[in-house]
């Protein structure tokens, strides 16, 4: 940290705003990085981040305002040209072929010739070189594919600094990391620091934030907060700047008491092959538990357990007191638990298909007689759905595709409903949808715990957890770490407060326990080598 | 990802491991040749004359399998390769007996750059999936053939041509296998060690990734679609080299061998990963084994079914597991 004696101003925004129909994404967003800044970019889920982002390298123009580069206007806004002006954005992989060597994709389409032809063992001696001044340590000659996350991630940096990269955008990069990858990342990136790259690097992480980065620029629902240095920033301010004042929407969804039954889904010492760890749990009948924890904490692998779509490697899931042993999703499903996937248009729906066709794919069993369907009661069973759910489409043969993402994620509920599940797994129902329906998907969540089942319910939305949960489970690197009846999280000092800010102060207090629970994560993890 | 083994063997044996699926292709055949000349050795297996035989009737497969190493590397598929060789035939046998083996030639190269353009441009500009354009490209180079032809075989009078495209030999040595050598070294060279096959691979290795490095992904395919028909169009001009007349069957049905030769060789049909010399030593493996199989005195429906056994084999030992 300290103050830097170069200051030059590698990038300028000034003024950006982005609307993207009626919905303004960024509304007068400015900031500056330094050459030879790690400058980090913080904010909640829709805050703009990655909306600046792709103003910054391109892939969308901004509404209004301007960036410079290195006191040069930016005048066109392409990724071709914010590649020639020097910025580099990591793609998470994308820009790497896993077919090829190392050093093949470092000097892809610039290959190192001699007589005319490619000389791979000079591109390799050439990356070696480069890799061993940055400090690198990456085999030049391996196959892509075959290397590990952080391996690959290093790999694409180096590929941006070797074609002259003087700003580099880092989206999340550490997600994918184990801890000594992250480790080695920052050591890389300090490096690079030094000569005078300007860095800037999104992350959820404040703990990692706190160790790397020089200023940090926080947004919220597409306004700049505030840029300060690291060192006035203590973590519990940042949050105070993430969260904000809520807006209402959701804090209007009343939550109704839940009536506890029996335990529907009980979880003792299960472990995936890689994700999750250890993780014992249960869920009563008419309750719904929120797992709350970033990307890569292990939600998403869990899930995947309990629906039977990944393997169980030890430990035992018991539904309704039965030890069950899913193979495949349809055994979950036969034993009443479904999920609600994080990727709606690729786990979720056919999207090409009517809404019919989607409803009605689980339960195609009961609805078939001599191998033919049962075109009445196909209807029926559909009718039935929409009409629960209020589905908002031009009717019931409609492609699932011209639905709205809310009704989109509806027609997945509903595709579970009609088979009458007890457990119900929703990874991130929420993603994507227009604030109202969010308020609605919620309602719904609520309705169908008190009608007795038993629902887990991820989400990175901490707001719509508080809303939504009876409990929230709090994880970081695969293990729970910690669980809060919800009203543990509310403040009896503050009782009297309006309930907007009741919610905030709850989502402030979940959110360090979840950067607890992540340096926790790490240490456990240290403590493993 | 699925790469992250977590219960890794050690270093030594993993790699030779690793090594032995990617190599079966070298392996096999050496097995394959050694089977036969055990067993076949008093049916004259190893006589120089049956070995050259095979030679004479895998160059036409060869030939063509080395552009489909550059196709599947690239993700795509080229279907009317047997079709395309069919009609080159016909359209190199009759320029050659309007106006000379030269037009010939000419003829003969021109059908196949003719409906490479028309893939390519299908592909990369309509945008219609190159399985898709070179299924339909079959039957219509098929039609054409039996159109042209009136459905006979067009004589070549040419011993010129003759000669050079397919029925020449060196004293013992067909000329065919030094086309084959030629070629074989021309393509490996081109898609090992130039910008061009650098691109090819990294276009079907992974086409975004290849198009955000500034490859343009488009012209690659274009580009691989023309040098496959063109390369199809040559083996059509040795099969008529060959059988002294063109005719519209010649070729029928060689796109299976050819795709299969390839992927015996080891390259992938998902794209990315090719390698010139290993397809042509699966195409070597093919005549062997149907050379093999006739001497043994198996039926043609016999052959049919072994030959698909062996190939499934061939193909199940060199994939990776998960």
């Amino acid at each position: 940290m300290g103050k830097h004696i170069v200051s030059t101003v590698a990038v300028r925004m000034k003024g950006i705003s982005k609307k993207f129909g009626g919905v303004q994404a960024l509304d007068n967003v400015g900031f500056e990085v330094l050459a030879g800044e790690i400058h980090a970019l913080l904010g909640g889920n829709g805050a703009g981040k990655s909306t600046i982002l792709k103003v910054l390298n391109g892939v969308h123009a901004p509404s209004a305002g301007y960036i410079e580069v290195a006191g040069v206007p930016l005048t066109t806004h392409s990724p071709e040209a914010s590649r020639a002006a020097g910025i580099a954005m990591n793609y998470q992989e994308m820009s790497l072929i896993p077919t090829l060597t190392v050093a093949q994709n470092v000097y892809l389409t610039r290959e190192a010739k001699s007589g005319g032809l490619i000389d791979d063992s000079e591109a390799e001696r050439d990356a070696a070189k480069l890799f061993a001044m940055l400090e690198v340590d990456v085999d030049p000659s391996a196959i892509v594919g075959d290397l590990g996350a952080g391996q690959k991630q290093l790999t694409e940096i180096v590929k941006a600094i070797s074609q002259n990269a003087r700003i580099l955008v880092l989206d999340e990069p550490s997600t994918a990391l184990a801890v000594s990858d992250v480790d080695r990342l920052f050591t890389f990136l300090r490096k690079l620091k030094k000569q005078g790259v300007a860095i800037i690097y999104v992350s959820h992480r404040m703990d990692e934030i706190a160790r790397i980065a020089d200023r940090a620029t926080i947004l919220r629902d597409g306004k700049h907060v505030i840029t300060a240095d690291i060192g006035d920033l203590p973590i519990d301010t940042m949050i105070e700047h993430i969260v904000g004042k809520r807006s209402l929407g959701l804090a209007d969804v009343v939550r109704s008491e839940a009536i506890r039954g029996d335990i529907g889904l009980e979880l003792r010492d299960v472990s995936g092959r890689n994700k999750p760890n250890n993780i014992s749990l249960s869920i009563h009948k008419g309750e719904v538990v929120g797992l709350a924890g970033l990307l890569g904490s292990g939600r998403t692998s869990l899930a995947k357990l309990i629906a039977g779509i990944d393997p169980v490697a030890s430990g035992e899931i018991l539904v309704n007191d039965r030890a069950v042993n899913f193979r495949r999703p349809g055994d979950a499903i036969a034993a009443g638990v479904v999920l609600v996937p994080e990727a709606r248009a690729t786990q979720g729906i056919i999207a090409s298909h009517s809404v019919t066709d989607n409803v009605i794919l689980a339960g195609l069993d009961n609805l078939t007689s001599a191998g033919f369907v049962n075109a009445a009661k196909a209807r029926a069973v559909t009718d039935a759905q929409i009409e629960r759910l209020s589905i908002k489409t031009a009717s019931r043969d409609h492609a699932v595709s011209t639905l709205s993402g809310g009704n989109q994620q509806k027609v997945v509920i509903g595709k579970w409903l009609a088979v009458d599940p007890d457990v119900l797994v929703l990874d991130e129902p929420t993603a994507g949808i227009d604030i109202g329906s969010k308020s609605e998907i919620i309602k719904l969540v609520r309705d169908l715990a008190a009608s007795g089942k038993a629902i887990l319910m991820i989400s990175s939305e901490l707001s719509e957890l508080l809303t939504a949960c009876d409990r929230i489970v709090v994880m970081a690197d695969g293990r729970t770490y910690a669980d809060f009846p919800r009203a543990a999280l509310d403040d009896p000092a503050e009782e009297n407060t309006d309930i907007a800010h009741r919610l905030q102060a709850a989502e402030q207090r979940l959110q360090i326990s979840i950067q607890e629970a992540l340096a926790a994560g790490q240490k456990d993890s240290h403590a493993q080598y | 990802m699925p790469n992250t083994d977590t219960n890794q063997l050690p270093g030594v044996l993993h790699a030779f491991l690793r090594d032995w699926r990617q190599n079966i292709i070298y392996i096999g055949f050496i097995a394959i040749f050694l089977i036969f000349a055990l067993t076949l050795n008093d049916r004259g297996f190893l006589n120089p004359n049956n070995l050259l035989n095979i030679v004479r009737q895998t160059a036409m497969i060869a030939v063509m399998a080395i552009a489909m190493t550059f196709v599947l590397s690239a993700g795509e598929i080229d279907l009317s390769v047997g079709a395309v060789a069919g009609l080159a035939s016909v359209t190199v046998a009759l320029a050659v007996s309007f106006a000379g083996p030269f037009a010939g030639i000419i003829a003969g190269l021109a059908t196949g750059i003719a409906v490479g353009v028309f893939n390519g441009w299908l592909t990369t500009k309509i945008g219609i999936p190159s399985f898709l354009t070179t299924l339909a490209m079959m039957g219509i180079a098929k039609g054409l053939a039996m159109w042209v032809s009136g459905t006979a075989a067009v004589p070549i009078l040419s011993q010129g041509y003759i000669w050079w495209f397919g029925g020449g030999s060196i004293g013992p040595i067909p000329v065919l296998l030094f086309w084959i050598l030629i070629l074989g070294a021309v393509g490996h060279v081109v898609l090992r060690r130039t910008g061009f096959g650098r691109r090819v691979l990294a276009t079907g290795g992974g086409e975004q990734a290849a198009s955000y490095s500034g490859i343009n992904t488009a012209k690659i395919k274009f580009r691989v679609l023309v040098i496959s028909s063109t390369a199809a169009a040559l083996a059509g001009m040795f099969y008529a080299g060959r059988l002294q007349s063109g005719r519209f069957q010649l070729g029928e049905g060689d796109e299976l061998s050819v795709i299969a030769a390839a992927v015996l060789g080891g390259t992938s049909l998902f794209g990315g990963k090719g390698t010139v010399i290993g397809t042509l030593v699966g195409a070597m493996m093919i005549g062997l084994i149907n050379n093999g199989l006739i001497l043994m005195g198996l039926e043609f429906s016999q052959q049919l079914i072994a030959r698909g056994g062996i190939i499934i084999l061939a193909v199940a030992l060199s994939q990776k597991r998960a």
